[in-house]
């Protein structure tokens, strides 16, 4: 089998890459620090960039397609910033890196046209998760103002054994992107022999009331008709291959209480409006509350425990005498109840 | 001049239905591994039990991107529900872990994990 990139070069590259983040780990050195930072990070910038022209140059040679423009600047800034996160003596400005990198990955998203996870990242992960961590960031921590580098916490400016644990996880990407881009080449081929078409309209023939929805926008739909259902599944009867749509007009309820089918016609390619597809957050929608119902179910049992544990863990014990929790809660009482303490 | 260099450099990642071939997924599993080490890096060598949390989120990171990457692959979208699920797993992790950092925290007064290095199982 093929490599997509020769295993020498690919060792060389993981190499690189664990000397320049050696390197860039924080340490004590007070002069040379900020030196050795940014040796490792050209160091690292190299390894990427030596990776990107081999996988640039192999897909070249055989004629095969490039990722977009867009994804070269966006895995630059994501890897980028990750690096800067690991090694930044800050926590706050970690966990600002971090927000970069989330926001790369969703132009990768993008890029990988699943819009509503892109989104939905900035939202949950930028807008969400990382404010809490700044929050406990800056409950927990008193940082040094200005530049003062000596004050900041042992805690926060050396690594702890950062040769070793470069070495481990640049054996890991190593060991990784060998055994991935070996197998690259046996994966099925994409898009499991469907037709461009019926991947992106599979789901439309499930979604008979969006269709409805959309013709009935675009004028298309008189009064009473509707796209025709399959008896027994209740699926659209429409063919996205040849463009076809099959409507039925309903008129009442027969003797078995089915839908009383008056007459049918069917849209033909050119009537079929350009704006019926099923687009990414319909196909998403679908998958998930028809394919995986079950784990909207565990994901809620999931968030519920850590919002308990969270509350338990986190809450602080404060001791009271006991003739002062008695004052409090006859002071709760009288709040409560303004009437009959007042008679009292 | 110009007009060849975008047509070398726009070729792949047209519209949705367009199939992802193998050499335009391997750039993306190659940023999505370095993610991970880098992550995995950040876990092993800080300190600060805080970032060590932020390294977890870095790691899931990359393993939502290998997903979404995969699933653009097979135009499927098994990818994109099962990054919603890690979406629900790192907003769980976070708010346990916090709370944790905190409980540990108001013990110790530092943040750094070597204080509880008699914690040993």
């Amino acid at each position: 089998m093929e490599q997509i990139i020769d295993p020498i070069a690919l060792y060389t590259i993981c190499g690189l890459g664990a000397a320049g983040i050696a390197l860039a780990l924080p340490r004590r050195e007070q002069d040379g620090a900020r030196t050795l930072t940014i040796v490792g990070g050209l160091l690292l910038a190299a390894s990427f960039g030596l990776a990107a022209l081999l996988l640039g140059l192999k897909a070249g040679d055989s004629g095969e397609a490039l990722p977009n423009f867009f994804f070269y600047p966006f895995a630059a800034i994501g890897l980028g910033a990750a690096l800067r996160m690991i090694t930044h003596n800050r926590p706050v400005y970690s966990a600002l890196y971090f927000i970069m990198t989330i926001i790369a990955s969703c132009g990768m998203y993008l890029l990988l046209s699943a819009e509503f996870m892109a989104f939905a990242l900035v939202i949950i992960y930028a807008g969400a998760i990382l404010i809490t961590y700044l929050f406990v960031i800056m409950l927990a921590t008193q940082a040094p103002t200005g530049e003062q580098d000596e004050m900041l916490d042992e805690v926060d400016a050396v690594a702890r054994e950062p040769y070793l644990a470069s070495a481990i996880g640049f054996v890991l990407v190593g060991l990784l992107t060998a055994a991935m881009f070996r197998g690259i080449g046996d994966l099925p081929a994409p898009g499991n022999g469907m037709t461009q078409a019926q991947a992106q309209n599979q789901v439309l023939e499930n979604l008979p009331k969006k269709i409805d929805k959309e013709l009935a926008r675009q004028d298309l739909l008189p009064e009473g008709w509707r796209v025709m259902r399959d008896h027994e599944t209740g699926k659209a009867v429409i063919d996205v291959d040849a463009r076809t749509i099959t409507l039925e007009l309903i008129d009442g309820k027969d003797s078995h209480g089915d839908p009383n089918i008056v007459a049918t016609r069917v849209l033909t390619s050119e009537e079929w409006p350009e704006s019926l597809s099923a687009n990414n957050l319909d196909r998403l929608g679908y998958n998930l509350l028809n394919d995986h119902p079950m784990m909207i179910e565990i994901a809620g049992i999931i968030l519920l425990m850590a919002m308990l544990g969270a509350t338990v863990l986190a809450r602080k014990h404060v001791e009271l005498e006991e003739d002062l929790k008695a004052a409090q809660a006859r002071k709760l009482g009288t709040m409560f109840e303004p009437n009959e303490g007042g008679r009292a | 001049m110009i007009e060849s260099l975008f047509q070398i450099i726009e070729p792949a990642q047209l519209a949705f239905p367009e199939e992802m071939g193998g050499s335009v997924l391997a750039p993306y599993l190659f940023v999505s591994t370095a993610m991970f080490a880098i992550g995995l890096i950040g876990f092993l060598t800080r300190k600060n039990m805080i970032i060590m949390f932020l390294c977890t989120e870095l790691m899931f990171q990359a393993a939502g991107l290998a997903l979404i990457a995969f699933g653009r692959h097979h135009l499927g979208s098994d990818g994109q529900t099962f990054v919603i699920f890690v979406l629900c797993v790192a907003a769980a992790e976070a708010a346990m872990a916090l709370a944790l950092v905190v409980l540990l925290f108001r013990h110790r007064e530092t943040l750094s994990a070597s204080a509880w290095k008699e914690l040993n199982g």
